[in-house]
């Protein structure tokens, strides 16, 4: 009799995660999907249903507001992908294997960026620059806001990301090969170049195209440090949202999703440990 | 301690490596203490200790991969103590092999030529001629991943020999392989060794594996060098108590020495041995097992050191019986001794009264 209740109670259960598990899959997706299906509505306006089509994207592509946010956003993110991509790994690297002075500290604040709020990291930025501004102007040229120092706050973002990423990568990472390889001749730098930097090479890609991600989504911190004429794409897409969802911002966000899955699935899918059988 | 050259067979000539006052510390913690050794040109030798002795640290130091903190390390005549691992004529098999798995068989074999500005023709012939001498052709495409255990070793010791280092270093090489296989690879590593005619310098914590492969074998333990010597030395005359307990089976009977000659055993009697300890100094006598005769009670031959006991335990192992006599009083305090007797001879009963004897040649004497 207790094994039947047992296993009735087992049932009903596994039927209520059953249906929280849909419950939070409906909460996370059906907006998106919404999103979707909407962003190929023929329709002027958004909440009236008038059959599919790509027009929209059509019209968004044609907008040269948007086709120039755009490219403020392409150049954005390339840069500050790149450059974090390369100090990222160098302070993951120094962080794994060197004791230095400083280091406990480094190791702790390294992670920061990831845990403050954007507005905190927003406004800290923007304070900087003006700072900054100030002293150099002192010394003749005169700095404003703009493309380059939307770029630079990514970057001081993305490191931290990037670090966490490599450095994940190199916990798994074998030191005898190190040594294996220096045994067999190669230089301190000839062992980085053919042994250290190949097998960590997922643990970086996965790294950078996280950071292309997070600089591609950012809105708070482009908003901030962004002069006038530095728009990025998300920065548009808030500003044009105050006067009105259009069919139109369906279809960059749309095509904006679509990127950042693509690059976070890419970047996971890097981060996998590879299977040992043929 | 200082090694006796002219009984302990090192060989003659410019040594492969010669150690002098070697001393590791990383922080407090001595790993390698004040070790002085010489390995022969051609020598196959085991350094043997338990997990945790410094073997690993000394192999490491001839390697270049961990500096000495002291002393002088020369590998033919040149002093390397300094230099970096990839200027040294030495290369190692690592513990777990350490393949690069991003690379195929071949590539991994080719890895230490082209390091040295080896490559087109010239590369391909030697790596082809390194993988012939380990029996991995048609291996060449694969990754370490897609090779057995057994395989892995070959190619780690493969990428190692292409090089024609002047010393091969190997640490546990046969750790990771399964008995069957690593009783194969033994006499497969004794005849390559003897093929390439290259030093191998071997690391293991097994002392029936350094036995069985090596020329010479170096016991240590807590970083220092105990003894050096072939291993019928090592076996036979072990220089004290902790290599005489580590290397196979021994019993040893605790008493203090009375003189050159005799050893008061505390179970009793004075037995004859040979000893250059100092009169008074504790010490124990170390008997091999095998080395044991078995007599009925008072039948012992006259003249021979000897023991009267009870068998207090037999057990029978097919080729051999393995009986435990007790002397004195049985219970915890009891002298007891291990006794390995051929099958063929009659069975004995336990608690029948027995004598046992040795001949003096047989044991050794030995202190801390």
């Amino acid at each position: 009799m207790s094994n039947l209740s047992t296993a009735g109670t087992k049932r009903s259960a596994r039927r209520l995660l059953k249906a929280n598990a849909w419950f939070v899959f409906a909460f996370l997706y059906v907006p998106i999907v919404v999103l979707v299906i909407f962003s190929f509505n023929d329709s002027e306006r958004v909440n009236v249903w008038q059959g599919l089509s790509p027009r929209w994207y059509g019209e968004a592509l044609g907008n040269t507001q948007i086709i120039s946010a755009l490219r403020v956003s392409l150049i954005v993110a390339i840069s500050s992908t790149i450059v974090s991509t390369v100090l990222g790994t160098a302070v993951a690297l120094a962080l794994d294997r060197y004791r230095f002075k400083g280091r406990r500290a480094l190791d702790g604040t390294v992670y920061l960026p990831i845990v403050i709020p954007d507005i905190t990291m927003a406004v800290m930025l923007l304070v900087f620059f003006a700072e900054a501004f100030k002293l150099i102007d002192t010394f003749g040229p005169r700095l404003t806001l703009g493309v380059t120092t939307v770029a630079l706050s990514h970057i001081a973002f993305n490191i931290s990301f990037v670090a966490v990423v490599v450095r994940a990568r190199l916990d798994q990472f074998d030191r005898t090969l190190e040594e294996a390889a220096r045994d067999l001749y190669a230089t301190p730098w000839r062992t980085f170049r053919r042994v250290t930097l190949p097998l960590i090479a997922p643990g970086i890609a996965a790294g950078a195209l996280l950071a292309l991600a997070l600089s591609l989504d950012d809105v708070v911190i482009s908003a901030f440090t962004a002069g006038p004429g530095a728009t990025t794409l998300p920065v548009y897409v808030f500003s044009t949202i105050r006067q009105g969802v259009t069919p139109e911002l369906n279809a960059i966000s749309t095509l904006m999703l679509a990127a950042s899955i693509t690059l976070v699935v890419a970047s996971l899918a890097l981060q996998r440990p590879r299977s040992t059988t043929p | 301690m200082s090694v006796d050259t002219a009984t302990s067979g090192a060989p003659v000539g410019v040594p492969a490596v010669e150690m002098h006052g070697i001393s590791k510390r990383f922080g407090d913690v001595v790993a390698v203490d004040k070790v002085d050794l010489e390995i022969g040109d051609g020598e196959f030798f085991a350094l043997l200790g338990p997990s945790g002795c410094g073997k690993t640290t000394t192999l490491r130091m001839i390697a270049g991969l961990d500096i000495p903190s002291e002393g002088r390390l020369a590998i033919f005549g040149e002093e390397v103590a300094s230099w970096p691992p990839d200027r040294r004529p030495v290369n190692t098999v690592f513990q777990a092999y350490a393949l690069f798995s991003h690379m195929t068989v071949a590539q991994n074999i080719a890895f230490g030529l082209q390091m040295r500005g080896i490559r087109g023709a010239e590369a391909d012939r030697q790596v082809a001629e390194a993988t012939a001498l380990v029996r991995l052709e048609g291996m060449e495409q694969r990754r370490p991943s897609q090779l057995s255990g057994g395989q892995q070793q070959r190619v780690a010791l493969a990428r190692a020999l292409v090089n024609h280092p002047k010393v091969l270093l190997l640490d546990e090489p046969l750790g990771a392989l399964d008995l069957k296989l690593r009783q194969e690879m033994q006499t497969e590593l004794k005849a390559l060794q003897r093929e390439v005619g290259i030093t191998f310098i071997f690391v293991t914590h097994d002392q029936e594996e350094a036995l069985a492969m090596s020329d010479r074998v170096g016991v240590m333990s807590e970083g220092r060098l105990l003894q050096v010597g072939t291993p019928t030395q090592v076996y036979e005359h072990p220089a004290n108590r902790f290599v005489a307990d580590f290397i196979g089976r021994t019993n040893l009977l605790e008493g203090v020495v009375e003189g050159r000659t005799a050893l008061r055993l505390d179970a009793g009697a004075v037995v004859a041995v040979e000893t250059d300890l100092a009169a008074g100094t504790p010490a124990a006598l170390s008997v091999r097992p095998e080395q044991v005769r078995l007599h009925g009670r008072g039948e012992a031959p006259q003249g021979a050191p000897c023991l009267d006991g009870v068998i207090g335990d037999a057990t029978y192992l097919g080729h051999a019986f393995v009986y435990t006599v007790s002397m004195g009083a049985p219970g915890d305090g009891a002298t007891t001794i291990t006794v390995r007797a051929e099958t063929g001879s009659a069975a004995l009963a336990v608690g029948e009264p027995v004598s046992v004897s040795w001949s003096p040649a047989t044991t050794t004497v030995v202190a801390d």
